[in-house]
């Protein structure tokens, strides 16, 4: 039996929200949308989901006038970002489906 | 919509975007070149006004160190407010440092209060930021600091033996060793 994947990171630009947070401390917005190279509009809705499930928790401030988003995992994040990984692993030691 | 992601796609969207956030070594060198100057400036002024037998031959010291506490703090806001990544190594070093200033205000105060002796405070000042350079060699992945770190150790233990005017020389020769030389190497490495 394989272990489902979470639905919630076997998307792309949710999961690459996520691989950027699991290798740093915190990250803004706008590093996320040079990074991800999605849409602001996209990227603003998926990050509202992965916080609207606990896996990263956003901080709302201002910088010059502007507002700052910044981005961090949670620990209910870095459990599913592995578990996720795991997954994926057993997936992919399996020969053929 | 959401586009189905194959497991492969999956793993290659990890990799890639944990080798772009890899790469994110900051130019370090600013702090390293301030306070290598700064105590540089300090320690060898005091040494020259000693030799002048001026009786606040001490002064550089509160003066300059003063100074580079502001200029760290304006540039450390100034440099916050521009970063949009923090990673785990800016905020280890920046804990590391933190702890450092805290550790040497504790150690001047006792001095000043006379629970410790000033000759050997400037040889434990020296040990400590041998520490802090060795470490900040260590996550850096940078062997200048790392050496420099050492070095400040060989020199501080002679500091201990010597007479104290001389330690003030000593105490230039470890700043440049540990910051001015590692400092100038990070600063043209990036």
């Amino acid at each position: 039996m394989f272990k489902d994947l979470d639905a919630l990171l076997h998307n792309q630009l949710r999961l690459s929200i996520i691989s950027i947070l699991i290798s740093v401390d915190s990250a803004d917005f706008s590093h996320l949308l040079e990074k991800t190279g999605a849409t602001k509009g996209n990227l603003s809705v998926q990050i509202n989901k992965l916080k609207d499930a606990g896996y990263i928790s956003v901080k709302k401030s201002f910088r010059k006038n502007y507002p700052l988003t910044t981005c961090k995992m949670t620990p209910k994040g870095v459990t599913a970002f592995e578990n996720y990984v795991d997954a994926i692993s057993a997936y992919l030691k399996k020969p053929s489906e | 919509m959401e586009t189905k992601l194959t497991n492969e796609e999956s793993l290659g969207i990890i990799h890639q975007m944990i080798a772009t956030s890899k790469n994110n070594l900051k130019d370090n060198s600013f702090f390293f070149l301030l306070w290598g100057w700064l105590v540089l400036a300090a320690s060898l002024s005091h040494f020259v006004l000693l030799q002048l037998q001026w009786s606040y031959a001490f002064l550089p010291w509160p003066i300059l160190m003063n100074l580079g506490v502001i200029i760290s703090i304006v540039a450390g806001y100034r440099m916050g407010k521009k970063t949009k990544v923090m990673s785990h190594i800016d905020k280890m070093m920046i804990y590391l440092w933190y702890g450092f200033l805290a550790v040497i205000l504790i150690l001047i105060s006792m001095a000043l209060l006379g629970r410790l002796n000033w000759i050997t405070v400037y040889p434990t000042i020296i040990v400590l930021y041998g520490l802090g350079t060795f470490v900040s060699g260590g996550v850096l992945k940078f062997k200048p600091l790392i050496l420099g770190g050492i070095a400040c150790w060989l020199i501080a233990i002679t500091a201990f033996f010597v007479q104290p005017q001389y330690v003030l020389l000593l105490t230039a020769l470890s700043i440049i060793m540990a910051y001015l030389i590692p400092g100038y190497l990070l600063k043209s490495k990036s």
